[in-house]
């Protein structure tokens, strides 16, 4: 051990006193040779005789030096070194080849790195919570027939209290809903976006305060909640991240909150992306207060959802079998839930990543064949490079190198290579993630989180090794495996190519072409999804259209008449406005969000069972509002100011409902209600479009809309404002501001937008991945373009002597012309023909991505891939060019 | 890296490792007298090729049979004198009891020819 210990150090000294080192030898050697001389001398031989003979002794100097200093040094430290400078010199040599390889690889690693760090953050990295795996969201399961968008329906205060008490099997349960706040007494009023949130919310996710406390079971009850926590950000921005603010009261819709605790800088659970969309959370929940759900509570529509912590050691098969066992016995005691109390317990990573996992793994594909295509290309620059250095390997051969010496060095200037290329790529991916940050969708679940880190760092180090190894082993192969011999009987000269190297090369090439091909046909497909979505019946125009929301304080608007006056005030008020033609309200505006579902009565239908309930949106709006979203009257007629609660209680229905529940029936004049026999039945006088909610991609559901003068629940707080205007909607924005302000000065305008910004807006994801694959398809196809015109250069030049030949025995220009473009046509067939194969499988995976369009879309396939030849053959004309004014005689002299 | 091939030392190295420890075992030695004592003690019969014994010496070194030390010679040069170490004098004895196995395994063999 000590003995290798001492080796290791004099190998560290001589590795860095490599000069003392010779000249210690060089002493040695000398004393000998000297000493030699001497005696030589003393026995008699004449003096220069003594020398030559004295070195003729000792025999190869250099061959002794040689073999001490090798044993004296990390020979393969030395010999990577030796590589590295030989490799930097050659890449030096060809400044042009270096650096189109190191800007394709750069590209294709910063693309493949950005998409990584995307998937990375979004589905491999856990939460940002202690011990994530241990928090589910156990979720209501829908009863059959009643769709929300989602296989879920929201809590009710009843099934959540009922669980609470039974359930032993879950650490924390608490229950929270998204709310939202006027802030008034701090500047200008202001709409918070917040939670209403259980005691057990925060342990459940585990997250305590970073300033002050949470609030605690007590101060959950009804009555007791006047805490308020804040998240950080709203902490920095509206109150200048004061630390004494721990104590101060805010007004919060007319009511006082103490201020007891600021959470962490990122902590903004629940975000609208990471919960299901029918409970229609803040894009950032901003404060927190207690939900004080009453221990008995009185039924009714609740809009909640739950997050629990499971105890240690309990399986989530344990937690849903004593789910499924509360929901029997619940059932039991009240036979009315039965078929609404089953739950299923989502992880919070599998509720938080959503359906992101099949796009984005999608999206990493894509960037993984451009990552491919990239490789392969500098490969066959590689490769035909390291064929024209092919003298120079024979002579190193000849003189002592093996082949894996070769190889290595090689290697070693392909992994130089994707080193630089892998730096670029880190600087592209930088910008990457930066513009993903920007531009992403909203809807993309911790994009917050995204970010270059080791772990990002280590896919980019492993990506470049692994591209290095990928493009350098080929050319290494090829170039490496000539017969020696047969080599220097060639005389260096450039063989016609039998040999196996132009093989590789269009493999490598027909590849390319195949794999650009599937990308091309994925954008294409993504592409004309996209223009279905713009195109498809939106069921509203978009056009000179502004909406905002109003938010009442429950305080002070306390019944139906108190609300209903506001609203007609604010219609009055708006409709006065100069530039604006059409004023209405509503719960929910187009694109705006999943309206409230319920199920609904037709007297002439009666529901066979209570699985098989109808179910509608319905929509409380006022007369003005379809014109003012632009949903047009199909049948019959708009609300009018003359339908009032005194006057025959009237509907409106969508196509869908009318399609839906009177196929080959006229609707108009039929009867239907709310769920309830003690509301009275109303009256269908028209139908509207179909006018979608949440993207333009949804099927739509039936829906029915409610004159607001006539409707009987008091649940209009919060509504939203349309509005169609003569011009410009920005124009009026001012004047809109301060008509409300004139009514009531406390009432903040929240969510202030076009309809057509709306619009855009649930276009992002959409446009988002088309941008992203169509951008990876036009990079592979460059990539496949600059691989195609590099292959066939490089034939038209190692054929020059064969079309000397061919032009000397009376082959015209058009001849070689033509033959040349066949041989690329030939590779481009080939490798479309592959391609289309391929995309029959690849495309199958993106159906669900898809709108309008069927997987296996023949007029895509086809457009693409002539579109592919033809550009293949554009590759090729300049080489083919080039070979047309091959002359002869010089062709021919030059061999 | 090349291909092995068997180099002309490689088959006396055993050999010329084994008479440079014995060389040693009576005191330190540049290298001039380590080959001057081999090739005087086998009565002229063996000649060191000078081109291995430096390699051999340094790496006798570099396995801590050898230590080095630079010191002035009888003549007053300049000379990196070797002396075995702890370890090389051990090495020398088992090397002497194995050769003395072998050559007298050998040379039976040889007889009964």
């Amino acid at each position: 051990m000590r003995g290798r210990f001492k080796a290791f150090l004099s190998r560290l000294k001589a590795l860095v006193g490599r000069k003392k080192l010779d000249h210690d030898l060089q002493d040695e050697v000398a004393f000998h040779l000297d000493m030699r001389e001497e005696k030589n001398r003393a026995a008699g031989i004449a003096d220069e005789e003594a020398r030559y003979a004295a070195r003729r002794q000792f025999g190869n100097l250099t061959v002794a030096k040689e073999g001490t200093r090798e044993m004296l040094r990390f020979l393969w430290i030395e010999t990577l070194l030796q590589d590295l400078r030989y490799g930097f010199r050659m890449l030096r040599k060809n400044p042009g080849i270096t650096l189109i390889a190191v800007i394709t690889l750069g590209l294709g690693i910063g693309a493949s790195t950005t998409v990584f760090s995307l998937v990375d953050a979004i589905l491999l990295k856990p939460l940002p919570y202690p011990e994530p795996g241990r928090i589910v969201v156990p979720s209501l399961v829908s009863p059959p027939g009643i769709n929300l968008g989602s296989p879920y329906f929201p809590w009710g205060q009843v099934q959540f209290r009922m669980f609470t008490r039974e359930q032993t099997v879950f650490q924390y349960f608490g229950a929270f809903q998204s709310d939202s706040f006027n802030l008034t007494g701090v500047g200008d009023p202001i709409r918070l976006d917040g939670s209403r949130a259980s005691a057990d919310f925060f342990p459940a996710l585990g997250i305590s305060a970073a300033l002050g406390r949470t609030y605690s079971a007590e101060e959950d009850r009804p009555g007791y909640e006047h805490e308020v926590v804040l998240s950080d950000t709203l902490w920095r921005q509206r109150f200048g991240a004061d630390p004494g603010i721990l104590g101060r009261a805010l007004q919060l819709n007319g009511t006082s909150y103490t201020v007891i605790g600021v959470m962490p800088p990122n902590f903004a659970f629940p975000r609208a992306e990471e919960m299901p969309v029918f409970l229609n959370f803040p894009r950032e929940a901003q404060l927190w207060v207690p939900a004080a759900i009453p221990d008995a509570p009185p039924g009714g529509p609740s809009e909640m959802a739950v997050i629990a912590r499971v105890k240690p050691g309990v399986s989530l098969n344990q937690v849903q079998a004593q789910m499924d066992l509360i929901a029997r016995h619940a059932e039991q005691k009240l036979p009315d839930w039965k078929g609404w109390m089953n739950t299923r317990q989502v992880p919070l990573a599998t509720q938080v990543t959503g359906d992101t996992r099949g796009p984005l793994l999608l999206v990493l594909g894509a960037v993984g064949v451009v990552l491919l295509i990239a490789c392969s290309n500098v490969a066959n620059l590689l490769l035909a490079r390291a064929l024209a250095r092919k003298r120079e390997f024979t002579l190193r051969a000849a003189l002592g190198s093996g082949r894996s010496r070769l190889i290595r060095q090689l290697l070693t200037e392909s992994l130089l290579l994707a080193l630089a290329g892998g730096a670029v790529g880190v600087s592209l991916a930088e910008a990457g993630i930066c513009f993903a940050k920007t531009f992403g969708p909203a809807n993309l679940p911790r994009l917050h989180e995204v970010r270059m880190d080791v772990s990002v760092l280590c896919f980019v180090s492993a990506a470049s090794l692994l591209a290095g190894i990928f493009f350098g082993l080929f050319p290494a192969l090829a170039a490496t495996r000539e017969n020696l011999v047969e080599s220097l009987k060639e005389g260096g000269q450039r063989s016609a190519g039998n040999s196996s190297s132009p093989r590789i090369q269009n493999s490598l090439l027909v590849s390319q072409v195949a794999l650009a091909l599937v990308l091309v046909i994925s954008a294409g497909l993504l592409a004309k999804t996209f223009f279905h979505l713009i195109n498809a019946d939106s069921g509203f125009n978009p056009q000179r259209a502004l909406t905002f929301e109003l938010s009442l304080p429950p305080l002070q608007y306390t019944d139906q008449p108190h609300i209903v006056t506001l609203y007609r005030n604010v219609l009055d008020k708006l409709n006065k406005v100069p530039g604006v033609q059409s004023a209405g309200i509503g719960e929910t505006v187009p694109l705006s969000g999943q309206g409230e579902s319920t199920i609904i009565r037709l007297p002439d239908r009666p529901a066979a069972s209570r699985k098989e309930l109808p179910y509608a949106n319905y929509t409380i709006v006022s007369p003005g509002y379809l014109s003012a979203v632009g949903t047009s009257v199909i049948r019959g007629r708009d609300f009018l100011e003359s339908d009032i609660l005194s006057s025959l209680p009237v509907t409106i229905i969508n196509l869908s409902m009318a399609k839906k529940f009177w196929p080959n029936q006229d609707p108009l004049g039929k009867q239907v209600g709310v769920g309830s026999t003690q509301y009275a039945l109303t009256t269908i006088v028209g139908i509207v479009a179909d006018a979608k909610h949440v993207s333009l991609r949804e099927d739509p559901i039936p829906e029915m809309y409610v004159p607001y003068t006539q409707h009987v629940w008091p649940s209009m707080l919060t509504m939203h404002v349309a509005l169609r205007t003569n011009g410009d909607p920005a124009n009026v924005t001012a004047s809109v501001r301060d008509a409300i302000r004139s009514i009531d000065p406390a009432l903040p305008l929240a969510k202030l937008a076009t309809l057509s910004t709306l619009v855009d807006d649930s276009m992002v994801t959409p446009r988002f991945s088309v941008l992203l694959l169509a951008s990876f398809a036009a990079l592979a196809l460059v990539l496949a373009c600059i691989g195609m015109y590099g292959v066939i250069s490089y034939s038209v030049s190692q054929r020059t002597q064969e079309i000397g030949i061919r032009m000397a025995l009376g082959a015209h220009r058009r001849d070689v012309f033509a033959m040349i473009l066949a041989h690329g046509a030939r590779l481009a067939g080939l490798g479309v023909a592959i391609g289309l194969l391929a995309a029959v499988a690849a495309t199958r995976v993106m159906a669900g991505l898809l709108y309008g369009v069927r997987p296996i879309d023949a007029p895509t396939f086809i457009v693409v891939a002539v579109f592919l030849m033809v550009v293949a053959l554009v590759a090729c004309y300049v080489p083919a060019r080039r070979a047309t004014r091959v002359d002869p005689m010089v062709a021919l002299r030059d061999e | 890296m090349t291909e092995k091939r068997e180099r002309p030392g490689d088959l006396l190295q055993g050999t010329l490792d084994l008479l440079i420890l014995k060389a040693l075992a009576n005191g330190a030695m540049h290298g001039y007298g380590v080959a001057e004592w081999i090739h005087d003690s086998s009565q002229d019969v063996l000649r060191v090729e000078e081109g291995a014994l430096y390699p051999a010496l340094h790496r006798l070194e570099l396995r801590g049979l050898l230590s080095s030390e630079w010191g002035t010679s009888d003549n007053n040069r300049r000379a990196k004198f070797y002396a075995l170490t702890k370890t090389g004098r051990k090495q020398l004895d088992q090397e002497t009891e194995y050769w003395r196995r072998m050559s007298g395994a050998v040379a039976r063999i040889l007889q009964t020819a």
